[in-house]
């Protein structure tokens, strides 16, 4: 058998072993990251998780948007009105809308964003422009992205409707009870594929081409190579892109709110929590904080799954 | 955690409490930043530099008396003072500004969209108080009864428009009328066509136009409520009352599944078949494009629309008429309405005495002509107003009565299929997915009955 190493450490270290294990110094210097680490933290908790916090609280309450009116706790109050209160209906109606947002945004999105980072991964003359030119949606933001696409699907000679014409068909686009909110997950989908697409073009190039070689060997090429080789190496940017569409697309009433104002039957959770708080006759932020709690315990939900299931695939490799 | 904890309950000292959060200055472009905090205000205090923060919503000849006359002219009158004026959509966006901005204490003068209608009735126990009311309970909007210039305005229309519990909470610019149809009159002549005083008329109407290849109505679907302005016009003139019909869905007496509702539903169908193409996707904005450049013959909007219409084309006749909801002329003869904007003070402004004076000096009759020329409104004062349009519709003005989405109160947590202003024309064919007036009537009993008060 060979001989076992065992560490031992030396009795005496070396100037460049202190730097190593101290790198900001001995001595009260020590602390320095922790203290640099702080101020995010610090700026986190004021801003983000904070208010997090006060939501829950809120959501007990009565609180509203009336400056200078008295609050009270309501207990579990604002949580009954939401599954009980006569519109209950459409609350529900919008909680399926928001899982069909999220499962229709997720799915379509990621699979698009895989296959079109499958195509750049190659060197293809000007894929840096390709790239570029894809990110845009992402970058234009959501006001202008919706300009954009209200504009397209102008009903009264916009281009789309006169492809529809073409065909013999017409459509009232976001006026339309029947597509306005198939419509609104494609802006959304068009807008953020790319964010998806970068994530998947990020693993794709960690893959090695030996592998690839190897496999090419054995005969695996295109649909196999990419069942066997490329889809199980990127399993980590898989994982991130599931969560961040989920937890997205299940939190967005941006998109909603600059298309159709949530009507014509578009509305979603997310957009219930904004037009509680901030509608136009209601500044309730005490149901809204419930609903947004609501809102909270599907994300858990979906996200915890969606990374566990994830996680094992990722290990099992 | 404990951190976390003292931010729970510093947010809560202040939202519990009666604090504010303190006068935000806009330094958009006043030149000293502290110059609005702490002084009480006397009039020799007016070598200050004082912003003032007006907040109105998109009006196009309003917007553009009050930044190319009206300020300028105050502006001038009072050189410390400069005026922000911010307009944003009418729809959502402007009620959301207003309430952002009154939380954050960050502006001097609000326009309200209306009177100070809503509040809740003994018949109506249980409805939700209308934003209006929840800052007047607050004490957020100033107390304007004891000021000199509401005394310019009618008596009656000041206690119509903005009294609450015995004092006057705003200032209201005027009257506006909306359940009647713009017509081309070039397109009428052209097809000898008179204006339509029963609906049996107006049918013929529509289909003489449509036969000949002309479109008859425009709407502006996508954004629901214009279109909704023509379906008030069917519940003005086929109602007989509405305020008892609807004391009477408080009460169970009436039901949204009476005939005389059905009716209304039918003939709004009437009205969207009519339409042009896509209607339900054109928005309100491009609507007075459609009209003005020929489109259509005529067009469901009010009436504070007309300076626009002129100045988009100026070769362009038209006139106004209400829509004819029933067969009988006597009820089809006035057109509906409501008090428009209502200027509010903000209470807790550090330029209260400033904005106090602005509306001092939007009140004098003078100005106030000016500016119920230019948005064309009908007058709160005793003026004389330019208009030719406003003139031609005098007739329909004799009795100005409310228009229905005035007087609706709803009840809390109702429905999709009766909520807001409760009449939901638009989920009806070809708009919609509900194929008869009936099935939308019973739906929307459904959702009423449910949100009862128990």
């Amino acid at each position: 058998m060979p001989p076992t190493w065992k560490r031992t450490e030396p009795a005496v270290l070396r100037d460049t072993e202190v730097y190593a294990m101290y790198p900001f110094g001995k001595g009260m210097a020590r602390h320095l990251p922790f203290l640099l680490l702080m101020i995010p933290t610090a700026l986190y908790v004021l801003f983000g998780f904070g208010p997090s916090l006060v939501t829950v609280v809120f959501s007990f309450t009565d609180a509203t948007g009336i400056p200078g009116t008295e609050w009270h706790f309501i207990g579990w109050e604002n949580y009954r009105t939401f599954f009980t209160a006569s519109n209950a209906d459409d609350q529900m109606k919008a909680i399926g809308r928001s899982l069909y947002f999220a499962f229709a945004v997720v799915l379509i999105q990621n699979a698009v964003a895989l296959f079109v980072a499958v195509l750049l991964n190659r060197k293809l003359k000007g894929d840096v422009f390709y790239r570029a030119t894809l990110f845009l949606p992402v970058v234009l933001g959501v006001t202008v992205s919706g300009l954009i696409w209200q504009l397209m699907f102008n009903p009264m000679g916009g281009p789309v409707q006169r492809i529809l014409k073409m065909f013999g068909t017409s459509s009232n686009f976001f006026g339309s009870y029947e597509v306005a909110f198939d419509l609104i997950i494609f802006v959304q989908i068009w807008m953020y594929m790319s964010y998806s697409m970068t994530i998947f073009l990020a693993g794709l190039q960690s893959i090695p081409r030996d592998l690839y070689e190897a496999g090419y060997i054995d005969g695996a090429k295109g649909w196999t190579a990419f069942r066997h080789i490329t889809y199980p190496m990127i399993a980590p940017a898989v994982t991130v892109n599931m969560l961040l569409s989920i937890i997205g697309a299940l939190q967005t009433f941006d998109i909603i709110y600059v298309l159709t104002g949530g009507k014509f039957e578009t509305s979603t959770l997310a957009w219930n929590v904004f037009a509680a708080a901030f509608g136009s006759t209601s500044a309730d932020y005490g149901r809204a904080s419930a609903i947004g709690m609501i809102q909270f315990v599907f994300v858990l939900i979906f996200a915890v799954t969606a990374m566990v299931y994830f996680r094992k695939r990722e290990v099992e490799l | 955690m404990l951190l976390a904890l003292v931010m729970v309950f510093t947010l809560a000292a202040c939202g519990g409490g009666s604090g504010d959060g303190g006068g935000k200055n806009n330094s958009g472009s006043s030149s000293s930043p502290s110059s609005s905090s702490g002084n009480g205000g006397g009039g020799s205090a007016g070598d200050k530099p004082v912003t003032l923060r007006v907040l109105h919503w998109i009006n196009e000849p309003v917007n553009k008396f009050m930044t190319d006359v009206f300020i300028p002219q105050f502006e001038q009158k009072y050189p410390n003072v400069k005026v922000e004026y911010t307009t944003v959509p009418s729809d959502d966006t402007y009620d959301q500004l207003m309430q952002t901005r009154i939380n954050a204490n960050d502006a001097d003068i609000m326009a309200y969209r209306s009177a100070f209608v809503g509040a809740p009735q003994e018949w109506s126990p249980g409805a939700a108080d209308p934003l209006w009311k929840q800052w007047a309970d607050a004490g957020l909007i100033a107390d304007l009864t004891n000021e000199s210039f509401l005394s310019y305005y009618n008596q009656t229309d000041v206690e119509n428009a903005v009294m609450y519990n015995g004092k006057a909470y705003g200032v209201n610019m005027g009257k506006v009328s909306f359940t009647g149809l713009y017509y081309n009159k070039e397109i009428f002549e052209k097809y000898n066509l008179q204006i339509p005083k029963t609906w049996d008329e107006f049918v013929n109407l529509l289909e003489t136009l449509k036969s000949n290849g002309v479109t008859p109505l425009g709407f502006a679907g996508r954004d629901v409520w214009p279109f909704n302005l023509a379906v008030q016009g069917l519940q003005a003139t086929i109602h007989d009352d509405q305020l008892e019909y609807i004391k009477g869905l408080w009460t169970g007496e009436t039901k949204f599944t009476d005939p005389v509702a059905i009716e209304i539903l039918e003939k709004a169908q009437v009205l969207m078949n009519y339409a042009h193409e896509g209607f339900m996707g054109l928005d309100y904005g491009t609507l007075p494009s459609v009209f003005a450049s020929g489109q259509v013959a005529m067009v469901a909007d009010g009436t504070w629309n007309a300076p626009t219409y002129a100045s988009l084309n100026p070769d362009l006749k038209f006139g106004y008429f209400p829509i004819p909801g029933s067969n009988d002329p006597a009820k089809n003869a006035n057109l509906a309405g409501k008090y428009d904007m209502t200027w509010m003070v903000v209470e807790k402004s550090p330029n209260k005495e400033w904005a106090l004076k602005f509306l001092e000096e939007m009140s004098i009759p003078e100005n106030y002509t000016a500016f119920v020329n230019a948005a064309g409104f009908l007058p709160n004062q005793d003026v004389k107003v330019e208009s030719e349009f406003i003139n031609e519709i005098m007739p329909y003005l004799g009795e100005f009565k409310l228009a229905w989405d005035q007087l609706f109160i709803n009840r809390e947590n109702v429905g999709q299929y009766a909520s807001a202003s409760s009449v939901h024309a638009e989920f009806l064919k070809p708009a919609g997915p509900i194929a008869t007036a009936q099935e939308l009537a019973a739906l929307s009993q459904k959702d009423w009955d449910a949100a009862a008060p128990k």
